[in-house]
C-alpha cells in the first residue's frame, strides 16, 4: 500500500490541528480586563448607566483590550462579593473607585504600580506631588494612580454665623480669623471659641451665658461629621500610631491631646454633640444637614448629603483650621482604582487604569460625586456641583486643598495588621468618648486600654 | 377443591397478581412523579442549606480568611478553644441569656394576658382591639426600630418629655445606660408580640365552652377556670410560642445591631452573640472561627429546644393523647 494516502490524511490532520490552534487565538486576541465596581460608590442605577457608556467607549477604542464591567449588588454586599471572587480564584482584574480603608481590608491583594507607571513611562507629574505621595505606602509601593479626592474642608452654617454677629472663617489657606474685630490664627482654640457662641439652648442663651441649659440645647458649635477618630486625631494633627517596622502600636501625645480637645467640647463646653443628641431630632437628618450646627469639619464627601440644605439654609466651605502645630494640614479621603495582584494581565489592565484616571475621569468623577484629582478635570466639577448648590459656594477651597494633602504614612486610614478588627477597636474608642458614659471616662486610661487592645489586634512587636 | 374450582380459582389468582402488580406499577410510578415534584425543593435544599451547613461544620476546624489569599489551613480544635477563652465571645453570650431571662417570659406572658383580655366577653370593642394591637406587628423592624429610637431618645424622645413633664427630672438615657438598654430592647419587642397574642387568641376561642359551663356549675371563678381550663388547653400553643421564643432569642441581632451601630455599647451592655459572630465573619472575614460561634450558638439552642420538649411531657396537654 502506497504511503502516500496516509500521510496525506496525516497532512490534513495537522493542518487542522493547526488551524483550529490558530483560529481561536486569533479570535480571542482581545484581552478581558473585568472591572469590580462598588466596594466604594458607584452602584446606583445613574451610575451603572455611565461607567457602561465610560466602558463601551473604551471598548470602542480598542483593538487589544475587552473592558467588562461587574457590578456588585450594592455597596454593602460588595466586600462579601470580592472576597467570593478572589477565595474562587477568579479575581477581577481591577476594583474602583474605592478609598484607602475600603482597600485595607485586601490589604494584601493588590498590586504595586509603580513598576508599571516605569514600564509605560507614565507621566505622574500630571497630578499634584503631594495627591501622588497620598497614594504611596509606608514601604515606597504605590497603591494607586490619584483619581479622586475628599479633602476635609469646613463647612459652615452662613446662616448661624450672622445670627451670632460672628465673621465667617477665612477663604483661604493661612488667613486669619476675625473675631471680636481682632486677627486671630484660624486653628482649633478659635474653632473651640467661636463654638460657644454658636451652641444655644432652649431659652437661647448660648455656651458662653452662665445661664446655658446643656440640657436644652437646639443649636451646636462643632462637630467631625461621621468621623472615624484617626480621621479627628489627623485633623487636629497629623501623626500615626503604628509603627511599622517594630509593629507596634504608640498613640502619640499629639493625639491624646486631640482626644481631650474633642472630649472637652462634649463634655466641658456642650458645643459639640454627643451621642444622645447626634440621635435626636434635633440633629436629623445630620447634624450638619439639620441647619442646626454652626461648623462641621469633614471631608469634601459629605456635599452628597446637603441636598435637603437648598431652600431651608446656606452655607460655605472654608480651609480647615490649623493644626495643633500651627501648620496647615489637611486630612483626605482617596478614591482609586486597584489593580489586583493576582491579574494575569496587569500591563493591560494599566492600559485600563490609565483612561479610567485620565480620559474617563471627568465623566466618572461627576457621576461619583468627586473632586478630580486631574487638575483638568476639576472645572467641569465645580461646574456640576454649583448647578447642583446655587449657593454661592467657595468651591476654590477644595482645589487649594490638595497641596496640603498629608502624605500617605500620615493618611487617616494608613494600614495596620488587621486592620477591620483595630478599626473596630477605634470605632469602640470614639462611641466611648460621645456617649453618657464617656463624660465620666478617665480618657488617658481608656487610651491606654485601646493601645494595649490595638497591639494584641496588630500581633506582638517584632523587636 | 374440586379441578373445576382450581381451574376457577386459578384465573381468579392470576388476575389478582395483575391488580397487584398494576397497584404496584402505579405505586411506583406515584413515588417517581412525587420524587420529581420534590427535586426542585430537594436539589435547592441540598446546594444551598444543607451542603453550606455540612460546609461550615468543616470549617470550624480550619483557619479561613476570605480576605487573604492564604490557603485555608486544618487547625483542628483551635476555634474551639478560641472560643472558650474569648472573653467578647463569652460576654456575648452573657447578654444574650441575661436578655433571654427577661425577654422570654415577658414574651409568653404579656400575649397570653393580652389574648386573655381580648378574649373576655366583658371587653368592649374586641372588634377595633385585636387589629390594633396586632398592627405594630406589621411594621417593618427596621422602621420600628427607627421609631423607637426616637421615642426612647434620651434627650428628645416622647417618653423621657413624659416623663420630665410628670415631675422626673432625669429620666433614664434609655439606650445609653448599661442598666435600661436591655429594658428598652424589651420595650420594643413588646411591639412584636401581635403574633403570638394573636395564635393564643385563636386556640382559647376553641376551647369548647362545655367546659367552662361544667366548671361554673361546680362553682369555679373566673382565675380557676383560666388556670384549670384555659391554660391546659392552650398548652400546646404556649409551648409552641416558648421554643420559638427560645429559638428567637437565640437569632437576637437587628434590634442591637442597628440601635448600637454594631458596638453593644454602652460598655458592651448590648453585645449580643450573635453581633460578635457577625461581626466576626462578615466584618473581619475569619470563616472559620464565625462558623465555630454559629455551631456554637446552634447547639445552644438545640439543647434548650430539646430540653423544652423533654419537660413538655409534663406540662403540655394534647387532647389527642399525643
Amino acid at each position: 500500500m502506497s504511503r502516500k494516502p496516509l500521510f496525506s490524511v496525516m497532512m490534513v490532520l495537522v493542518l487542522a490541528l493547526v488551524v483550529g490552534a490558530v483560529l481561536p487565538t486569533a479570535a480571542q486576541e482581545k484581552v478581558t480586563i473585568t472591572w469590580f465596581v462598588g466596594l466604594g460608590t458607584g452602584t446606583n442605577s445613574e451610575q451603572i448607566a455611565i461607567q457602561e457608556q465610560v466602558v463601551a467607549d473604551f471598548n470602542a477604542s480598542q483593538s487589544e483590550i475587552e473592558l467588562v464591567l461587574n457590578i456588585a449588588a450594592s455597596n454593602e454586599t460588595s466586600r462579601d462579593t470580592l472576597s467570593t471572587l478572589l477565595a474562587a480564584g477568579t479575581p477581577p482584574d481591577i476594583v474602583g473607585p474605592v478609598g484607602v480603608a475600603g482597600s485595607n481590608s485586601f490589604a494584601d491583594q493588590w498590586a504595586d504600580v509603580q513598576p508599571l507607571v516605569d514600564a509605560a513611562g507614565f507621566d505622574l507629574s500630571v497630578f499634584d506631588p503631594a495627591l501622588v505621595e497620598l497614594y504611596r505606602n509606608a514601604d515606597g509601593t504605590l497603591g494607586g494612580l490619584p483619581f479622586a479626592v475628599y479633602p476635609a474642608v469646613t463647612y459652615y452654617n452662613t446662616d448661624l454665623f450672622d445670627e451670632a454677629g460672628l465673621e465667617y472663617p477665612p477663604a483661604e489657606f493661612g488667613a486669619p480669623y476675625v473675631l471680636d474685630g481682632e486677627e486671630v490664627p484660624w486653628n482649633y482654640d478659635t474653632v473651640a471659641e467661636i463654638a460657644k457662641i454658636l451652641t444655644v439652648d432652649a431659652n437661647g442663651n448660648d455656651a458662653t451665658s452662665p445661664d446655658f441649659d446643656p440640657a436644652a440645647i437646639e443649636q451646636f458649635g462643632v462637630n467631625f461629621q461621621w468621623a472615624r477618630i484617626r480621621l479627628i486625631w489627623t485633623n487636629l494633627q497629623p501623626s500615626s500610631y503604628y509603627d511599622a517596622a517594630t509593629n507596634t502600636i504608640n498613640v502619640p501625645d499629639e493625639w491624646r491631646a486631640a482626644s481631650q480637645w474633642y472630649w472637652d467640647r462634649i463634655w466641658v463646653d456642650n458645643t459639640a454633640p454627643n451621642a444622645t443628641y447626634a440621635a435626636s431630632e434635633v440633629l436629623q437628618p445630620s447634624a450638619f444637614a439639620s441647619g442646626n450646627l454652626g461648623i462641621s469639619i469633614v471631608p469634601l464627601w459629605y456635599t452628597c448629603c446637603l441636598d435637603s440644605s437648598v431652600g431651608n439654609f446656606n452655607w460655605n466651605i472654608a480651609p480647615v483650621p490649623a493644626s495643633f502645630d500651627g501648620e496647615q494640614n489637611v486630612a483626605m479621603d482617596a478614591d482609586t482604582f486597584r489593580i489586583v495582584d493576582a491579574s494575569p494581565n496587569k500591563d493591560a489592565a494599566f492600559v485600563v487604569l490609565q483612561y479610567l484616571v485620565n480620559d474617563a475621569a471627568p465623566t466618572l468623577a461627576t457621576a461619583y460625586g468627586a473632586f478630580p484629582a486631574l487638575p483638568a478635570a476639576q472645572d467641569a466639577w465645580v461646574e456640576s456641583i454649583s448647578t447642583r448648590y446655587p449657593l454661592d459656594i467657595n468651591w476654590s477651597v477644595a482645589g487649594a486643598s490638595l497641596a496640603y494633602a498629608n502624605p500617605g504614612p500620615l493618611h487617616h486610614e494608613t494600614n495596620v495588621p488587621n486592620y477591620t478588627q483595630a478599626y473596630d477597636r477605634e470605632f469602640s474608642l470614639l462611641s466611648l468618648i460621645e456617649s453618657d458614659s464617656g463624660a465620666t471616662i478617665d480618657l488617658n486610661a481608656e487610651i491606654d486600654l485601646f493601645e494595649a487592645d490595638v497591639q494584641a489586634i496588630v500581633g506582638a512587636p517584632t523587636e | 377443591m374440586s379441578a373445576a374450582d382450581q381451574s376457577r380459582a386459578a384465573p381468579a389468582s392470576s388476575k389478582a397478581q395483575i391488580t397487584e402488580r398494576r397497584r404496584s406499577d402505579l405505586a411506583r410510578q406515584q413515588r417517581i412523579w412525587g420524587w420529581i415534584f420534590l427535586s426542585p425543593w430537594l436539589i435547592g435544599f441540598t446546594i444551598f442549606t444543607a451542603v453550606p451547613i455540612f460546609v461550615s461544620l468543616i470549617f470550624t476546624f480550619m483557619e479561613f480568611s476570605l480576605s487573604s489569599d492564604a490557603a485555608p489551613r486544618f487547625i483542628g480544635l483551635d476555634n474551639w478553644i478560641k472560643l472558650f477563652n474569648d472573653p467578647v465571645a463569652i460576654n456575648a453570650l452573657g447578654v444574650t441569656f441575661r436578655f433571654a431571662l427577661i425577654a422570654v417570659p415577658v414574651g409568653i406572658i404579656l400575649p397570653l394576658a393580652m389574648a386573655a383580655l381580648l378574649n373576655s366577653k366583658h371587653l368592649v370593642g374586641k372588634i377595633l382591639w385585636r387589629p390594633l394591637y396586632y398592627l405594630p406587628y406589621m411594621v417593618p423592624a427596621i422602621s420600628s426600630i427607627f421609631i423607637w429610637q426616637a421615642f426612647l431618645n434620651g434627650q428628645t424622645g416622647w417618653l423621657n418629655r413624659v416623663l420630665r413633664g410628670i415631675g422626673i427630672q432625669e429620666p433614664p438615657n434609655w439606650f445609653q445606660n448599661e442598666s435600661t438598654i436591655l429594658f428598652a430592647f424589651l420595650l420594643m419587642g413588646v411591639w412584636g408580640i401581635g403574633n403570638s397574642m394573636l395564635t393564643m387568641l385563636a386556640t382559647m376561642q376553641g376551647v369548647p365552652t362545655e367546659l367552662y359551663e361544667a366548671a361554673e356549675v361546680d362553682g369555679a371563678g373566673a382565675f380557676t377556670k383560666f388556670r384549670s381550663i384555659t391554660l391546659p388547653m392552650i398548652s400546646p400553643v404556649i409551648f409552641y410560642n416558648l421554643v420559638l421564643s427560645v429559638i428567637g432569642i437565640m437569632q437576637y441581632f437587628v434590634v442591637p445591631y442597628v440601635i448600637t451601630r454594631g458596638t453593644g455599647n454602652p460598655n458592651n451592655s448590648a453585645y449580643f452573640f450573635n453581633m460578635h459572630l457577625y461581626k466576626t465573619s462578615f466584618t473581619f472575614f475569619d470563616m472559620g472561627y464565625g462558623s465555630t460561634q454559629a455551631w456554637f450558638i446552634f447547639i445552644i439552642a438545640l439543647v434548650l429546644t430539646v430540653v423544652l420538649f423533654g419537660t413538655s411531657r409534663r406540662w403540655v396537654y394534647y387532647a389527642s393523647g399525643e
